[in-house]
């Protein structure tokens, strides 16, 4: 078993990974808490879709090293957008998302169809290339990992007090526009920094996952956040070892961030089922 | 009275957008006095408190609380909103939300100190629930969450106190215990303003009433505004004559 967890890690292509994968866990667990407190998984796949014209625009001005900027400039332009949308409150804002969301995916469809290795780039950057991840990548992780640990632990008495009773926050005279413009920031952020190593599509997964499955777990706020970040964590860990033995061992390719993302859910439905059973058993 | 005026209403009309929600509400809170807004259900009475805490704008007149607009008195009003209206599942526990009620005082980036968990460990004692503060929220009977709700304005050390509908749908003890925490605190100085629902609640306990149905009726000691005709005019249909021996006002 741990030769399985261990071995696999010893190639610096899969250290890296293995680093990346462990960093994005750790991040993905923490704001998931609150992207699950706040129920903006919607908002938080919204995000993703409108990231991807952003990272194709990137990729073609610039190649691999233009992705991060392109998805970044467009996650921050999508986020203002949809926090001003959510502040007038007089448009139907799942709408209002559901329209921009496929909209600004079509413009990044269009724009790669154009290209001569269409399948081959569509498919990186909807699901992400974690095996081929480099220094830099892990570098805007950790930077984004800091930004959010700063974030969470210098404003976490406000987001839990503007997540749990907006109107009291609003009647104590906080700002609520500006602190959800800070928490959409991050998770624009979050998404950005999830690009190149699980995809747009998949990180949603790494956000909500394993906060739901900590929720389930625990009443208690810091235990949902630690358990969420090991979660987050172990996850990764087993979905890369797993994807490793899968293919090298028994020549069963599986992608990496997909297997990730299903141990995280196969973790969510165990943890979903010994609460029902316990039930039963009360019962 | 000789005490001072916490809240002023001078002729304050209230609307949302254009839509005038509530008109000409005159009259005065002074500190330590505790005054019902009544009136059936969408007379303005919530319009009434969140224009008081600056969250809806006056229209015309002016409201002043602690001698400034509204707006500018946020940070010593505190309010107490309806617990039903709050999520039974989030993963807050009882301190921690009576905590919330010291974050202005702690400020940003900040952690609570000793000194704020002690305020709200008092606040908590105070409403009767110190022994529930490692519960979640949401696991406390509707009565329960209200006190928690009060604990936490309280926990703000308020000079004014702002209730909205505190006693619907809230047991025997729960309603006592409310009732006891809030005569304390106008004992201490504070204003209280609460609406409600409960005529008979507002004439035993309160030292003001504020009738209203979209403008006000009447403003004063509850003998002079609790009466038959008056209340006849805010409720309208909704009052049910007894022939001679009075009137009493159904919730419809």
């Amino acid at each position: 078993m741990i030769d399985f967890l261990v071995a696999p890690f010893g190639r610096p292509y899969m250290t890296r990974a293995l680093v990346e994968a462990l960093l994005l866990g750790a991040l993905c667990g923490a704001v998931g808490v609150y992207v699950l407190l706040r129920r903006l998984a919607f908002l938080t796949d919204a995000v993703t879709h409108t990231v991807f014209p952003g990272v194709v625009v990137g990729f073609l001005v610039s190649g691999r090293s233009g992705i991060v900027p392109g998805a970044l400039v467009c996650a921050v332009a999508a986020v203002a957008l949809f926090t001003a949308i959510a502040a007038t409150r007089r448009v139907n804002e799942d709408t209002t998302l559901a329209v921009l969301l496929t909209a600004f995916f079509a413009v990044g469809v269009i724009l790669i169809s154009r290209q001569r290795s269409y399948t081959a780039d569509l498919t990186a950057f909807l699901f992400g290339h974690i095996l081929t991840i480099d220094t830099t990548d892990i570098v805007v992780t950790a930077v984004v990992a800091v930004l959010a640990g700063l974030v969470l632990l210098g404003l976490g008495k406000e987001l839990l007090l503007r997540a749990f009773d907006p109107e009291w926050a609003r009647a104590a005279g906080y700002r609520i526009t500006a602190l959800d413009l800070v928490s959409n920031m991050l998770i624009a952020l979050v998404v950005v920094a999830s690009v190149q190593a699980v995809g747009t599509v998949l990180v949603i997964a790494m956000l909500v996952v394993p906060a739901a499955a900590a929720r389930l777990l625990s009443e208690r706020l810091g235990v949902i956040v630690a358990v969420a970040v090991l979660v987050g964590m172990a996850g990764a860990w087993l979905g890369l070892a797993t994807s490793y033995e899968a293919s090298v061992g028994h020549d069963v390719r599986l992608a990496a961030g997909a297997t990730i993302v299903l141990v995280l859910v196969a973790f969510y439905v165990l943890v979903t089922l010994g609460q029902a059973s316990r039930r039963l058993v009360r019962r | 009275m000789s005490r001072p005026a916490a809240i002023v209403f001078d002729q304050a009309s209230v609307a949302y957008g254009r839509v005038p929600a509530l008109e000409q509400v005159h009259g005065t809170v002074h500190q330590g006095e505790i005054v019902a807004l009544v009136g059936p259900n969408g007379a303005g009475k919530s319009t009434l408190i969140k224009a008081l805490l600056g969250l809806v704008p006056v229209a015309s007149g002016s409201i002043s609380v602690l001698g400034r607009p509204p707006a500018l008195a946020r940070r010593q009003v505190a309010y107490v909103p309806q617990a039903d209206t709050l999520d039974p599942d989030f993963p807050v526990s009882v301190a921690q939300v009576v905590l919330m009620g010291r974050y202005r005082r702690i400020g940003w980036l900040r952690p609570p100190g000793r000194v704020d968990r002690d305020a709200a460990a008092d606040a908590l004692a105070a409403v009767g629930l110190a022994h529930r503060a490692a519960d979640r929220f949401g696991i406390l009977s509707g009565g329960q969450r209200q006190r928690v709700l009060l604990a936490r304005a309280i926990a703000a050390q308020p000079a004014a106190l702002l209730l909205d509908e505190p006693f619907n749908g809230v047991d025997a003890v729960s309603q006592e215990a409310l009732l006891a925490t809030i005569r304390t605190l106008a004992a201490g100085g504070a204003a209280v303003v609460v609406s409600t629902h409960d005529l008979g609640l507002a004439q035993l306990t309160c030292d003001g009433i504020c009738l209203l149905n979209r403008h006000q009726f009447g403003f004063g000691p509850p003998g002079e505004v609790l009466t038959p005709d008056l209340l006849r005019a805010a409720y309208g249909g909704a009052a049910l004559e007894l022939g001679d021996r009075g009137l009493i006002v159904t919730r419809s």
